[in-house]
This record gives C-alpha cells, sequence and structure tokens, in this order.
C-alpha cells in the first residue's frame, strides 16, 4: 500500500537518511526499528508531511505522491501518533481528539452531539477515564499518550504511523492498545510501529524494518529475526552476555565520591537515578535519547527542581537552588546546546572565554584590558581553539571550535566537578577528540567529570564508567573489562535483565506505590533485592544476580542478554 | 460523571463544588473576580445610589464600548498566538476615515462606517502579512505599523475637524426602552458573531493555533490561514469599534485612541489571557471592565478627597498615578493566580501519577493504594496474566524486564505534554 524507496533528507550539512526504502501492506503492522539517529523519526515525519525528502519516492497505493502538510497526509489516510505527542496542553480532551475533523452540522457549526458521541465512543475504546472537558495538560503522560493515540485512530486511518507510544504506558495501556491495534490490522489498517523495546517487537508486530545510519539495513517477516538480529543490525554489534553488566561501582577508587546521587526523582522522566562519581574520574553517561540523561544534569546543577532522592556534593547533601549557586560551589556545566545554553555569539572570543570567570567574580572588581588579553590568549593557545582574532565574534568559529572555547571557558574556573550534556554534539571529529583529551587531562589533574554522550564510541573511548539510562532509572554500570560495545548496547535497549527488572522495586515509595502493577516478579529465579542498599544502587549491590541469570540461561537462547551465546543465530 | 442522577441536594452541592472548582481553574478566573472587586470598589466610593443609575450606566457603555471592542478583538489575536498593538491607531483610521468620506464626497454616514470597517480590516491584513507570513515578531511589526497607519490617518486628515450628524450621535447616546444602552448593541453584534465562530471549526483551530503551531500543521490545519482569518474577524471587529469611537466623540481625530492598542493587551493579561491559546473573550472583556472601573474608582476617590478635604487639589497625573498603581497590582495577582493554577495543576498530575487514578483499572489488577509501602516486595495476586504466559517462551525473559519497568515505571513519558506545560511556565515568567 505504501513504500518508501530510496528515500534521502538532509537538514543542511547533516544527513538524516541515505538510502532507506520502507514498505507496508493493509492489514500489516511493520516494526521500524534503529539506534538513536538512525533516521526512522525523520521516516515517519515524512510520511507524516512534517517533512520533505531531499530525495527519494513515496509511493501510495503504487502512484508517486507528495505529502507536503499534515493536511496531504490525512487525505491519504495517513495518522500519527508523535513520540512528543501532538496534544494541545491548554484545549480540552474533545477539541484535541476531533481536531481538524470536526464533525460539522448545519451552518459550518461543529455537530456537538455527534462529536460528544464519537468521543464518548474513542474513550471508552481506549479505557482512558476522563471528562472529554478536561484540558489535556491536567492529565498524565500516559493518559495523554491514550487520547494521542485516539486521536489518530478517529480519523479512521489506513496508515497508522505510532512513534514510540507504549513508552510511556502502563503495561495494562500496553495490552490493551496491543489489543486495539490488531483490531485495526483485522480491519485492514497498515501500522508502522516505532518502539526501543525489543520484546514488544515479536509481540504485535507481523514485520521488521531496521534503519541505521539513515540506511535500511535488514527488512523480513518478524519470524526471521531474533532479539540477536534485531540488535546486531541496529547496532552493527552483536550483544554480548548480561551476567557481566555488574559494573563495579567504585571503579576501584577509595574515599568518599566527589558526588553521589541517591535515587535521584525527577518527575516525569527519571524515577530513580542514582550515580557516584569520584575525584578525578571520567563518568560517562549512555544511553538512548531522552532517558532522563539531561534533566538529570540539570538536576545537578540546580536548573531543575527534583522530586525526590538526594544529592550529596562534596561529602554534603546538597539542594542548588539555582546553577549560580551550584558554579559558586565549583561545578561546571557544558551543554551540547551551544547556541541556547553556552555561547553568547555576537561577542567577541575573549568576552567568552571570560565570561564564566566574570559570572564569579566580584561585580565590579577591576580588571585590567592587558590580564584579560593575557588570559585569553593563554587559553586559546593552551587549547589550540583556532580563530581569526581574539576581537572576532565567537559565530565567526566553527562548531568544534566554538566548543572549545566553551570548555576553556569552564576549565579556566577550575571547577571540581564538570557536568558535560552531550558536548560533542555536532562538533567534527578532529575537535572532538581533542576535547576529550583535555577533559581526561582535567581528570588527572583531580577533577571529577560527568558526561552524557550519545554517541557510543566516544562513551566507550571516554569514560572510565558508564551509567547506562534506560528509562529513567540506571540499567547497567560498565567499567573495565564490561566496557565493550556489545554490553553497552544491550543495556541501552533495557536488556541488561536483573537491573531493568529489579531497578525499580526497591527504590522509592514512588514505586511502591505501583507494584500492584508490577510483574517483574513473573521471572520466576529473579530474587528481589531486599530493600535499598547503603547506596541505593541495585545493580551494583546484588552481586552477579544469579538468580536472574540463571533465569534466562535456563529459558531463553535469545534473551535479552543473550545468556552469553551472543552468537545464537 | 456524565451519568443522570437525580437532583437530591448532595448531588447539587457536589455538582456546584465541581463546577466552581472548575471555573476556580479556569482561565477567565483571576480576571472576573478583579472585575467584581472593581465593581465593587467603584459603586462603594461613587456611592450605589448613584452608580446604580441608567444614566450613570449609560455613560460608561457609551464612553467605553469602543475600547471593550478593542479588547475583543486583540484577545482573539491572542488566542491565535499573536497580536496586534497598532489597534488603537486603526480606530483612529476608521474615525478619519468615516469622516472625510463624508465631509468630502458627500457619501451618507452609514455607507462611510461600512468603508471605515474596510479600512481597518486592511490595515488588519497588512499586519496579518508582517507577523503570519513575513514572520516579523509581532510586537514589533505591529508597534512599527502604529506609526505607518498613524502617518496614513494624517495624511487623510491632517488636523482634527468634521462632525457627525446629530441623529446618529444622539441615537449612540440613547437607551433603547429607556434603560439599555444603545452603545452596547455593537458589544452585543460582536459577542453574537464570536459565540458563532466559536462553534465553527474555525473557533477550535484558532485555539489549536495559538496553543502549537507546528502541532495544528500536523493536524492538518493551516496556521496562517488560520491567522488570517483571526485578523479579518480582528479587523472587523476594530471597524465597528472605530464607527463607535466616532460616534462617541462626534467628530474626527487623526491622533486619538493610540493607547487603545497597549491597554487592550493589557486588558487582555489581566483578564487572564495569555500569548497563545489560553483564555477566552470572557477574560478580555473582564479585564477591560476592570481597567475602566479602577479608573473610574480613582477618579471618584480623588473628587470624595476633595469634597472632605478643603482646600485639597492635585494634578490629574496623581489620578493616573494611583489607578495605573492598581491595575499593576491587578497585573500582579492575575500571574499570581496563575502560578498557582499551574502549581495545582502539577501537584494534580503528580497526585495522579502517585496513586495511579485517571486509568480505568483493568480487570485483575486493582488499583494499587497508594500508601502500600511493602507491596513492592509482595506481589498482589492476579499479576500473572501477562504477555509471558502467552508468547513463545523464548521471549518470556526478555518481555519480563521491559514490561515490568514499563509497569513500575508508573506511566511517566518523556512528559511532552508536562513539557509543554513547562515551556509555557517559562514563556510566562519571561514575560
Amino acid at each position: 500500500m505504501v513504500e518508501l524507496r530510496d528515500i534521502h533528507k538532509h537538514f543542511d550539512a547533516v544527513v538524516a537518511l541515505h538510502g532507506a526504502g520502507l514498505t507496508v501492506a493493509p492489514g500489516e503492522i511493520r516494526a521500524l526499528l534503529g539506534s538513536n539517529g538512525s533516521g526512522k523519526s525523520t521516516l515517519i515525519k515524512i510520511l507524516a508531511g512534517l517533512v520533505e525528502p531531499t530525495g527519494g519516492q513515496v509511493l501510495f497505493d503504487g502512484a508517486p505522491v507528495h505529502i507536503r502538510n499534515g493536511r496531504d497526509a490525512r487525505s491519504l489516510g495517513i495518522a500519527t501518533t508523535f513520540q512528543e505527542l501532538s496534544l494541545i496542553p491548554m484545549m480540552s480532551v474533545r477539541d484535541n481528539i476531533l481536531l481538524g475533523n470536526e464533525p460539522l452540522a448545519r451552518l459550518g457549526l461543529v455537530d456537538r452531539k455527534s462529536a460528544d458521541r464519537r468521543i464518548e465512543e474513542l474513550l471508552d475504546r481506549f479505557h482512558i477515564k476522563c471528562d472529554p472537558d478536561t484540558y489535556v495538560q491536567a492529565l498524565t503522560p500516559s493518559v495523554q499518550t491514550m487520547v494521542e493515540v485516539a486521536k489518530a485512530v478517529a480519523q479512521n486511518p489506513r496508515l497508522l504511523l505510532l512513534d514510540e507510544v507504549t513508552a510511556p504506558l502502563h503495561y495494562d495501556e500496553v495490552e490493551l492498545l496491543f489489543g486495539s491495534m490488531r483490531e485495526l490490522a483485522a480491519e485492514g489498517v497498515a501500522m508502522i510501529y516505532v518502539t526501543h523495546r525489543i520484546s514488544e517487537v515479536f509481540t504485535i508486530c507481523d514485520t521488521v524494518t531496521v534503519v541505521r545510519n539513515g540506511e535500511t539495513v535488514a527488512q523480513g517477516a518478524v519470524g526471521d529475526f531474533s532479539t540477536d538480529t534485531i540488535i546486531y543490525h541496529m547496532t552493527g554489534q552483536r550483544p554480548e552476555a548480561a551476567a557481566s553488566h555488574a559494573g563495579s561501582e567504585t571503579g576501584g577508587r577509595e574515599g568518599e565520591p566527589m558526588l553521589d546521587v541517591r535515587n535521584l526523582e525527577l518527575l516525569p522522566k527519571a524515577k530513580d537515578l542514582s550515580l557516584k562519581a569520584y575525584k578525578g574520574e571520567i563518568v560517562g553517561i549512555g544511553g538512548l535519547e531522552g532517558q532522563g540523561q539531561s534533566e538529570f544534569m540539570r538536576a545537578l546543577l540546580g536548573a531543575t527542581p527534583f522530586q525526590g532522592g538526594e544529592i550529596v556534593y562534596d561529602g554534603q547533601p546538597r539542594r542548588f537552588r539555582s546553577p549560580a549557586a551550584a558554579v559558586r560551589e565549583g561545578i561546571g556545566f557544558i551543554s551540547g546546546d551551544r547556541n541556547r545554553e553556552a555561547i553568547f555569539a555576537l561577542r567577541t572570543v575573549e568576552e567568552n572565554l571570560l565570561a564564566g570567570k566574570v559570572a564569579k567574580g566580584r561585580l565590579f572588581a577591576y580588571m585590567s584590558a592587558r590580564s584579560i588579553r593575557a588570559f585569553a590568549r593563554d587559553a586559546v593557545g593552551k587549547y589550540a581553539i583556532k580563530i581569526g582574532s581574539l576581537r572576532h565574534a565567537a559565530n565567526s568559529l566553527s562548531g568544534g571550535n566554538q566548543q572549545k572555547l566553551v570548555v576553556a571557558r569552564w576549565i579556566a574556573m577550575s571547577p571540581k566537578l564538570l557536568l558535560l550534556d552531550d558536548p560533542t554534539k555536532g562538533v567534527d571529529i578532529h575537535s572532538r577528540r581533542e576535547i576529550h583529551q583535555i577533559l581526561r587531562r582535567c581528570a588527572q589533574e583531580g577533577m571529577t567529570v560527568v558526561m552524557s554522550l550519545s554517541e557510543t564510541e566516544e562513551l566507550l573511548d571516554n569514560a572510565d564508567r558508564i551509567y547506562v539510562f534506560y528509562e529513567g532509572h540506571v540499567n547497567a554500570v560498565l567499567s573495565g573489562a564490561q566496557k565493550t560495545p556489545e554490553a553497552l548496547a544491550a543495556a541501552m535497549l533495557g536488556m541488561s535483565g536483573p537491573g531493568a527488572a529489579d531497578a525499580p522495586s526497591p527504590s522509592g515509595p514512588h514505586s511502591d506505590s505501583l507494584s500492584g502493577r508490577s510483574i517483574s516478579r513473573s521471572i520466576p529465579g529473579a530474587p528481589s533485592p531486599s530493600g535499598p542498599h547503603s547506596d541505593g544502587f541495585p545493580v551494583a549491590s546484588s552481586p552477579g544476580f544469579p538468580g536472574a541469570a540463571d533465569a534466562s540461561a535456563a529459558m531463553s537462547p535469545a534473551t535479552g542478554g543473550g545468556g552469553g551465546k551472543g552468537a545464537t543465530p | 460523571m456524565n451519568t443522570k442522577t437525580k437532583p437530591t441536594p448532595s448531588y447539587l452541592l457536589a455538582s456546584a463544588r465541581q463546577a466552581l472548582g472548575r471555573f476556580h481553574t479556569s482561565p477567565a478566573f483571576a480576571g472576573s473576580m478583579l472585575f467584581l472587586a472593581a465593581l465593587v470598589l467603584n459603586a462603594a466610593l461613587q456611592g450605589p445610589a448613584s452608580f446604580f443609575t441608567v444614566k450613570n450606566i449609560n455613560t460608561l457603555f457609551t464612553k467605553n464600548t469602543p475600547f471593550m471592542l478593542a479588547a475583543i478583538a486583540q484577545s482573539l489575536l491572542l488566542m491565535t498566538g499573536t497580536m496586534d498593538i497598532s489597534c488603537g491607531v486603526q480606530m483612529a483610521l476608521v474615525n478619519v476615515v468615516v469622516i472625510m468620506t463624508g465631509q468630502e464626497w458627500g457619501i451618507p454616514f452609514p455607507l462611510s462606517c461600512l468603508l471605515g470597517i474596510g479600512a481597518a480590516i486592511l490595515a488588519s491584513l497588512l499586519c496579518w502579512v508582517c507577523c503570519s507570513v513575513l514572520r516579523l515578531p509581532a510586537l514589533l511589526a505591529s508597534y512599527a505599523l502604529t506609526f505607518v497607519i498613524k502617518g496614513v490617518n494624517v495624511m487623510i486628515m491632517s488636523v482634527p475637524q468634521g462632525k457627525v450628524e446629530k441623529l446618529y450621535y444622539k441615537a449612540y447616546d440613547s437607551q433603547i426602552f429607556g434603560f439599555i444602552p444603545a452603545s452596547i448593541l455593537g458589544l452585543a453584534l460582536v459577542l453574537l458573531i464570536w459565540a458563532y465562530v466559536r462553534r465553527t471549526r474555525l473557533g477550535t483551530h484558532m485555539y489549536a493555533v495559538g496553543g502549537n503551531q507546528r502541532d495544528a500543521f500536523a493536524a492538518g490545519i493551516s496556521p496562517m490561514g488560520v491567522q488570517l482569518k483571526a485578523f479579518l474577524l480582528k479587523g472587523f471587529i476594530i471597524g465597528a469599534a472605530g464607527v463607535c469611537l466616532t460616534l462617541m466623540t462626534a467628530a474626527g481625530n487623526p491622533l486619538q485612541a493610540e493607547d487603545y492598542g497597549i491597554r487592550s493587551l493589557s486588558a487582555c493579561i489581566i483578564g487572564g489571557l495569555s500569548f497563545g491559546g489560553w483564555g477566552t473573550v470572557g477574560c478580555a472583556i473582564s479585564g477591560a471592565g476592570f481597567l475602566v472601573l479602577i479608573q473610574n474608582s480613582v477618579y471618584y476617590f480623588f473628587s470624595m478627597l476633595v469634597k472632605m478635604i478643603p482646600g485639597f487639589s492635585v494634578t490629574s497625573y496623581y489620578q493616573n498615578f494611583a489607578s495605573d498603581l492598581l491595575i499593576l497590582l491587578g497585573l500582579l495577582m492575575t500571574m499570581v493566580t496563575a502560578r498557582g493554577q499551574r502549581e495545582a495543576l502539577r501537584r494534580d498530575i503528580v497526585r495522579q501519577l502517585k496513586t495511579g487514578i485517571g486509568l480505568r483499572d483493568q480487570a485483575g489488577t486493582p488499583p494499587p493504594d497508594g500508601a502500600a509501602a511493602g507491596a513492592a516486595l509482595a506481589p498482589p495476586p492476579g499479576n500473572g496474566t501477562g504477555p509471558e504466559n502467552t508468547d513463545a517462551p523464548a521471549f518470556d525473559t526478555l518481555s519480563a524486564p521491559a514490561v515490568s519497568t514499563s509497569a513500575a515505571r508508573t506511566g511517566l513519558s518523556d512528559g511532552a505534554g508536562v513539557g509543554a506545560a513547562h515551556t509555557k511556565e517559562g514563556m510566562d515568567d519571561e514575560r
């Protein structure tokens, strides 16, 4: 019914899609899989009319079509549920579901009665218990997601695109959704289903398409795939045994951690994040996009408030009220979003370098032009920043050099703890390497570096220990020999078995109250850690978690971690 | 919730409480409270006996209908996520067009009024081109347009002049049946039109575009088209306001009413509208009413002082100072209320998350009562009905962790919705 052929898309210099293809037939549920930045969301957006491809063909019922906007997509019968939701928070549930699709009565008026009937029907179908007049912003994320699905289904689509809908959903809601998807498939609706929960693919999908780096690398019936082959196609790596995922929590270091985060709860994204960072080490944070990494960073810095847990910094529990307070205490923060959070694009290189130092100094402290110049020249030389002149505007520099400028600015303040949120985003490979060298040098001099990176290779190369975030909690800690691409890939997809199964249970009152829904106990052999440990971090403190390893070995060759059978297929 | 129950007293009480709760969280709450407060203040200072007279109410409406119309017009743009602070000079444009076409070409007054409305619509179109098509920042673009339109006004009419036939301005000042101010008709007409538009698709789409242009676009709505319609509607209302202004002053002045633009904006904000899809026309009306009544009250307060203290006299600047101070307080209160509402909303969502309500309970999984602390380690029975029992065993252990995390995760998402609310908050705070 729908075929995407050899689709290319680039945003300026960034190539998002490079020969991706996809087909889906009526009544078929096709999984579209891929890791961070592989281009699966772009594919969805092309079909939804939000992005126009720069090359390739979209065929609908065999005829080439151009989907230029949402209306074109709708008239073709394509409905989409977006990962970031397309609901308008200040509008009622009713208005949102019927948006652009309102039933009309005489005189162009919206037919309230038939609208109400349809809403009632849809809310019933998806078991959404809410008043149609409630504003969407008053609903919990999971209910919002169900409303988003109801909105798409309300259009009676021929092709339904579901982009990571299950991420915020409860287990019973996922079941409900799958039930509806099966019904729709029976009615002949084609579906493209994007998810990062590989298990769901086998539950609901008929066929699989895997994209990697903007290319379609594999497709076929779901029976031809196993978890391992899917991971292999997504990452280019064979997933590794789960049993080795228990990283050492201390990284072999002694003494008090510089930063000790315990069960940090940051609604709505992060539920239970614990992390320790010691003096002189580089701690990496990995995971798929949007698993709570940037929220975590910003909570440490005091830029966003957190709801639960504790941050112990330099031996004392702290809760910074603002980034300025955190900076005063010796915390530095480098954001990957240079333009928004770091660079003063129109100010000179010199001023940009000096910005941090000035912020920390006294308001009316006198600074001589010569000392400023000397400081700036020193920094430029030391970090090999390529500039025209110290007086040029910062936006005259390349992305990589801008980022080095920011790094230099912060290091000049010699913070005790440096936080970096994806610092090498959009930075060329050479500058990346240099930035990492700078960071390594700083760590050797005793600075603690906590950095989240979206590139797995970079993470493996540069971090001493890697905390892998998955759905708002720490899924695995990798260090030393366990720091392999395979283990990281598996952990990022939530497949470190015990970590995923048990991490939430002993945490706060939060998950306790919801344990009615939890089915983690369905793993027969998995032990329940007996409550919070001293450091509150279950993966590390249940040594070896033999139960789970046994379970996986006994029950499944194709299990999450693979049970050491990486090459099964 | 929707089922009909017998109207027992307790049911009535409950539904009244529910309605009150809904009003409390509605955008119109702060504005209407302020309006009521100003009304009470004004009536008290002026003396209820003299405030609630036909004559006084009539004067209030004749003097302020143009301003209230301008606030309504502005509110439509705010809903659609844009604005136009050149509303005021556009009203003056209508005024000069109406007067000059009558004076120079001898066109009868009703026809000149139509021409004036047409001029306002044209000016609105110009503003639409700047704000929606060229995507200039609405505040700056419409501020620049203020001077452009003022220039046009002066070109049409260089000095204040002209008059309106007595028949018309007398009619404007009269009362229907001896107690309904005729000027209310203009207001009623506009509100009727809006009541119709609100019930068409356009009404919803305006809110959608104001709420989030990208999402509206994804839903097959053309944001530019919706804004065009909003601007046209606003042009018409400004035209009506200009006609009322002409009837009120019964003369032409090319440089009057400029402050109506910014004042209509502040009326909307005080009434509880915010940039983009939040608030109703009612907010604009109560905000405008508040501004008017506060100024009135301060006037009466000062005349009371003059009466009570012999020899007391101050310039009118002090009156403006006092009334603007009160308006600032009103604005502050609106902000505080809005923040309270957001806070309440956040708390409610957290509560929903913690108790797991807001979902229909599936058979076999009773809703956990929030305080079951030990429950994490003692799973309730009936939990084994998951997919892992029906699936091929090969995926058992695989599906289990993923599903369990999803269940234990309490359904928190990457929170686009809440995120959007936060962004909104950020915007509000910036303001």
